[in-house]
């Protein structure tokens, strides 16, 4: 049986071929995704590693927490005489202080802006460190700095050049030597600035302050019995972690943001899967119905039904175990495709060479086998029953008709689906419209071949009006209800994904825009070009725009990480003062000047939520002193919150008692009585230019800024659903090529009466675009259907109002369209190339 | 204007001798090498206008090569096949698709209907195709003549097989061809079915002065022609007036092929 299982399948493989690309293409996403978030992975594992090499110990300022939404929380300065005890202690061989934070690099007067960071570091020798010199010397006093060779070799900078370097404060700087990291030019996506402790210092703002300091053991002596006998003669103020663990905890804060790709990733391949699975179920299918005489034969020669199933399986054993394989391989190459996106759309991914672990293979060619026996199973189960009397039927067997219990089944779970997403939105339920939105799309699945035909029916009627290849198209598109349906519910499905990413950026978009327009009432607002998540402005830009006289206000906005009973939150600081002169904060209760009492302001909301009223004490766990109580002085309206970003708000004197960042995220301005906001840019402009990450932006810029970065994101996944999009229009071209073997009598016929071969291909080319039409119809009420109940549920953290936008899903039906015509075309030749004579000689 | 659709437009003068297709020595052979069959071997045959022609001959003689070589449904090797004016040989595979559909009918063994359409849209099929629609005052004559007054809005899988055939000849004729191809249109009825269909296509040429060629292996069934060509070896052998069934017997037997040999 298996010999005759491989034989079936080498016979059919034309059959066979795009089933078998559906399925590699499916597994190429799964493969590229874990390969991508591996790579990077071991790239960031790798790059802490080597930098902190040749270290025994670290030792920092105690902090509550390590890191949080993959932001390292900064500590405060080491006092200088910790040094002194540090070296002192017995067990030390040597230790050195370093001064290091995130700066910024200007060659010529243009800001260098790498992906990731610019790292403004203290010079160190091996083996504190991975950086050996390639050219010049290490730098000396005040006025030296080395950079990696990378980034002098991509910027054009010399031995001897003069380059701008700002922290808290700006330096010229002489280029005295270049660096290499291990055996490589410099790190991946970031900037190396490398100058002595005492400029270093300088540069921060540390005054005699260091942010570590890095301790060397004594060879005989244990480096975890000197860990504990530093914790303890340090005290509780301090934390010394080793090498390794300050490695893998920067690691891990830096790996962060991968893990949530990786689920993006992961996600939208398994749509890509899922619509991959449609296409298997359909051709094996159709493939088995046109056998079924054959397979009857078989029976009657005395193979049992579970013989019939077993080879039907293999077959797709076979299809699913090479595709996978194929697929694996080009996964690989996809990686680096998929590398590309996700930088496009803003990620800091480093660049290196691929990490393939065995997890990989072994995943993505179980999924693809498992996806391809499991779609086959039910075609592979009727094809077990056919009796053997029908291999003497003389005409086809008519195409099934959908069955009393699957309609049942169908309306009960729509049924139960559409209330359960209408409850779970109306009261703000996101985990219910995700139970209700299974049960929607479950029911579409077994509706599909009740509801297709029918809407193949409506939405084929101009077709009537093509004459006849338009009403022969729209009769062979509703004559095959299972068929049409897996179809079309595949390229639905892609579509309603992409749509429902369509409404849901469109209208996050809209409510952040709106609610900032309307909160915000600074006349400029200067913010940090790179989009840190904190921020990345020196509180030298504030305080020069303030001392400008064409500004009459220059509030200054920070944020900050806490933890929130364990999960990781967000607060703002602002200024009470002078915030009320650039952001229209409306409050509910109690009064935003309250907060200059070290209080917290909440969102109305949340208060509701968490039944905390004015006056009551929110714990929260700040990162430089852990748990403190801060009293709740105020509440704000939904909106405000959302225009200052966060639901939680506190005066920036509160912020620096509990936290060491010292970055603004954005300076709002406001101008003094008869200023001209152009005049005003230009002298501040001026005024900061040294510190080339500020950028002055209007309101509308600012709100136009925010809504960039929504797009980035929601582009990114759009993107890449195109692929499960382009897996279900090889399933319009698969089927229709299958159905036209079905149809060489029917097709032979019409050409011998008269259809000419233009007539003929715009037949089929129809019966394309029309299921391309059904699942547009199906597919963006859907995704509308599904975004709005989304919205619904999400609007507890954001009331969020559905905004369609029409132009952009007129655009996805119009692309959907012309797609289903392309998809037509190799189907539409094939078919225009049918021998007449062949045609109706087939007896 | 191509030069066919010319001379759809201007009808042939009545003075041109009353032909209504001609095949010309026509030679064709399928396959190559050892597998090469000669269907066609030097074939000449000349339909007259408003006859009814059978073509008879033992399996495999080429009747249904020759048949689709007079339709242009195939092309030739050599030789020259008309249709009234029209050099087949010399026109493009569009042309000779418009053609069909304009001046020519066609009726095969089986499988002559598109199952998603009703039998009144399967009759008119060749005209919709062309983007007309049929003569009313015509189509009910049809209908009446074919007696399927009831049966028009039913899909071919409602009908009978002989009420297939009929919607099949219906649709044949609809637009009035100059010339109806019948590929074995009994071979697949019963008897009675089979006579009646056969009367229909005689009163056909007798009443309309239809021109039909009917292929059959079916003595009785060639009785209803006016002529009978026989066919042997890929070439016209015989031919013979006025058939009765007995003296098709006769001649068939002298085609030195013994009697159960013959046939589709
Ligand atoms: N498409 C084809 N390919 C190869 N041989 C063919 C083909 N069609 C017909 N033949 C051969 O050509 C010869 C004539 O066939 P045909 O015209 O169908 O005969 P008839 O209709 O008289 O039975 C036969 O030997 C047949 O096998
Ligand atoms: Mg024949």
């Amino acid at each position: 049986m298996w010999r005759l299982t491989v034989s079936n399948a080498l016979a059919h493989r034309s059959r066979l071929a795009l089933t078998w690309l559906a399925v590699a293409l499916g597994v190429a996403f799964v493969a590229g995704s874990l390969v991508l978030t591996d790579t990077s992975s071991q790239l960031l594992d790798n790059q802490f590693r080597t930098a902190a090499a040749g270290v025994d110990l670290t030792v920092r300022t105690a902090a509550a927490f390590n890191s949080a939404m993959g932001v390292e929380v900064q500590r405060a300065p080491l006092p200088a005489d910790v040094v002194g005890r540090v070296a002192d202690t017995p067990g030390v061989d040597r230790a050195r202080p370093i001064a290091s934070g995130a700066g910024q690099l200007q060659v010529r007067g243009r800001a260098v802006l790498p992906a990731g960071p610019t790292i403004l570091g203290t010079w160190a020798d091996a083996p504190f460190t991975a950086y050996r010199l390639r050219a010049g010397h290490a730098p000396h006093g005040p006025d030296q700095v080395v950079l990696d060779a990378a980034t002098a070799r991509e910027h054009a900078v010399r031995l001897g050049d003069t380059v701008t370097v700002s922290a808290t404060t700006s330096k010229q700087l002489r280029v005295v030597g270049l660096t290499g990291v291990g055996d490589r030019d410099g790190l991946p996506n970031s900037n190396l600035v490398l100058v002595d402790l005492a400029c270093a210092q300088t540069l921060l703002g540390l005054g005699p302050g260091v942010t570590s300091i890095d301790v060397i053991a004594d060879p005989d002596v244990a480096v975890a019995d000197l860990r504990t006998r530093l914790a303890t003669s340090l005290g509780s103020g301090y934390a010394v972690t080793t090498g390794q663990d300050t490695a893998a905890a920067s690691a891990a804060a830096a790996k962060q943001s991968i893990s949530y790709l990786r689920i993006v990733l992961l996600a939208l391949s398994a749509a890509g899967l899922l619509v991959g699975a449609f296409l298997i179920a359909n051709t094996f299918a159709i493939v088995l119905t046109q056998r079924s005489r054959e397979l009857a034969l078989l029976r009657a020669a005395g193979a049992t039904g579970r013989q019939v199933f077993t080879s039907v399986l293999g077959e797709a054993l076979l299809v699913g175990v090479t595709g996978a394989a194929g697929g694996t391989a080009a996964g690989i190459g996809a990686a680096y495709g998929l590398r590309g996106l996700a930088r496009g759309a803003g990620l800091a991914l480093p660049d290196g060479p691929l990490t393939v672990n065995p997890r990989t293979l072994l995943v993505a060619v179980a999924a693809g086998t498992l996806v391809t026996l499991l779609a086959a199973f039910g075609p592979a189960r009727r094809a077990a029953r056919i009796a053997p009397v029908e291999a003497m039927r003389l005409s086809d067997p008519a195409p099934a008709t959908a069955r009393r219990g699957r309609l049942i089944t169908g309306w009960v779970l729509l049924g139960l689906g559409v209330i359960q997403l209408a409850a779970a939105a109306a009261f703000r339920d996101i985990a219910g419209v995700a139970i209700g939105a299974v049960l929607f799309l479950a029911a579409l699945v077994v509706l599909g071949p009740v509801l297709a035909p029918r809407l193949a029916q409506a939405v084929g009627r101009p077709l009537a009006r093509l004459g006849v290849p338009g009403r022969l198209a729209r009769e062979s598109t509703v004559r095959n209800p299972r068929r049409t349906a897996a179809t079309a519910m595949a390229l639905a499905l892609g579509l309603a994904l992409i749509s429902f990413v369509s409404v849901l950026d469109s209208s996050v978009k809209a409510a952040v825009g709106t609610s900032y327009r309307e909160a915000i009432t600074a006349d400029l607002i200067i913010e940090s070009a790179r989009n840190e998540m904190l921020g990345g402005l020196s509180p030298e830009v504030a305080h020069r725009a303030a001392s400008l006289p064409e500004v009459a206000v220059a509030s200054p906005i920070r944020y900050g990480h806490w933890l929130d009973r364990g999960m990781t939150s967000a607060l703002t600081a602002v200024d009470p003062a002078t915030l009320p002169h650039v952001a229209r904060v409306r409050m509910t209760a109690g009064s935003l000047a309250a907060l200059d009492g070290g209080g917290v302001v909440l969102a109305a909301n949340v208060a509701t939520e968490r039944h905390l009223h004015l006056g009551d004490s929110l714990p929260m766990t700040l990162p430089r002193d852990g748990q403190q109580q801060l009293r709740i002085v105020g509440l704000m309206d939904d909106a405000s919150a959302r225009a200052l970003s966060t639901s939680y708000v506190i005066s920036l004197a509160t912020y620096a008692a509990h936290y060491n960042e010292n970055v603004d995220a954005s300076v709002m301005v406001a101008l003094a009585h008869g200023v001209k906001p152009q005049q005003a840019r230009t002298a501040l402009g001026k005024a900061i230019a040294d510190f080339p990450n500020a950028q002055i932006r209007n309101q509308a810029e600012a709100a136009a800024g925010r809504a960039a970065a929504i797009d980035q994101v929601f582009g990114l996944i759009t993107v890449l659903l195109c692929f499960a999009v382009l897996i279900a229009l090889l399933g319009i071209t698969n089927t229709l090529a299958l159905s036209i073997v079905e149809r060489t009598r029917e097709i032979g016929l019409l050409r011998a009466v008269g259809m000419t071969r233009r007539q003929l291909r715009s037949m089929i080319r129809a019966e394309a675009v029309l299921v391309a039409a059904v699942a547009v119809v199906v597919g963006v009420v859907v995704g509308l259907g599904l975004a709005a109940a989304t919205l619904g549920g999400l609007s507890s953290d954001m009331p969020l109002v559905v905004r369609v936008p029409v132009a952009r899903l007129l655009a996805v039906v119009a692309a959907a369209v012309l797609a289903g015509l392309a998809a037509g075309l190799l189907p539409a030749r094939r078919a225009a190339r049918l021998d007449v004579l062949t045609a109706i000689a087939t007896h | 204007m191509t030069t066919l659709e010319h001379a759809l437009l201007s009808p042939a003068p009545e003075a041109t001798p009353q032909i209504a297709a001609r095949a010309i020595d026509v030679m064709k052979t399928y396959g190559s090498g050892d597998a090469a069959v000669r269907a066609l071997d030097g074939a000449s045959v000349t339909i007259p206008a408003g006859q009814f022609t059978a073509v008879m001959g033992p399996s495999g003689s080429g009747k249904s090569t020759l048949v689709h070589a007079l339709a242009g449904l195939d092309t030739i090797d050599s030789g020259r096949v008309f249709v009234g004016d029209a050099d087949l040989t010399a026109l493009s595979e569009r042309d000779r698709t418009l053609l069909r559909r304009e001046r020519l009918g066609f009726v095969f063994q089986a499988f002559n209907l598109i199952p998603s359409l009703t039998a009144a849209e399967n009759i008119a099929l060749p005209l919709t195709l062309a983007g007309r629609r049929p003569d009313p005052a015509w189509l009910a004559e049809l209908v009446d003549m074919l007696g399927l007054q009831n049966r028009l809005g039913h899909r071919p899988s409602e009908l009978s097989g002989g009420q297939q055939q009929r919607v099949a000849v219906g649709r044949a004729l609809i637009a009035r061809p100059d010339l109806v191809f019948a590929d074995e249109p009994t071979g697949n009825l019963d008897s009675r079915h089979g006579a009646a269909l056969l009367s229909f296509l005689r009163d056909a040429t007798r009443t309309l002065g239809q021109t039909i060629v009917m292929v059959t292996h079916d003595p009785v069934a060639a009785s209803y022609a006016d002529r009978v060509v026989f066919l042997a070896d890929g070439r016209i052998v015989d031919e013979l007036p006025a058939p009765t069934p007995e003296a098709v017997l006769t001649r068939m037997a002298r085609l030195d092929v013994p009697a159960q040999m013959v046939g589709a």
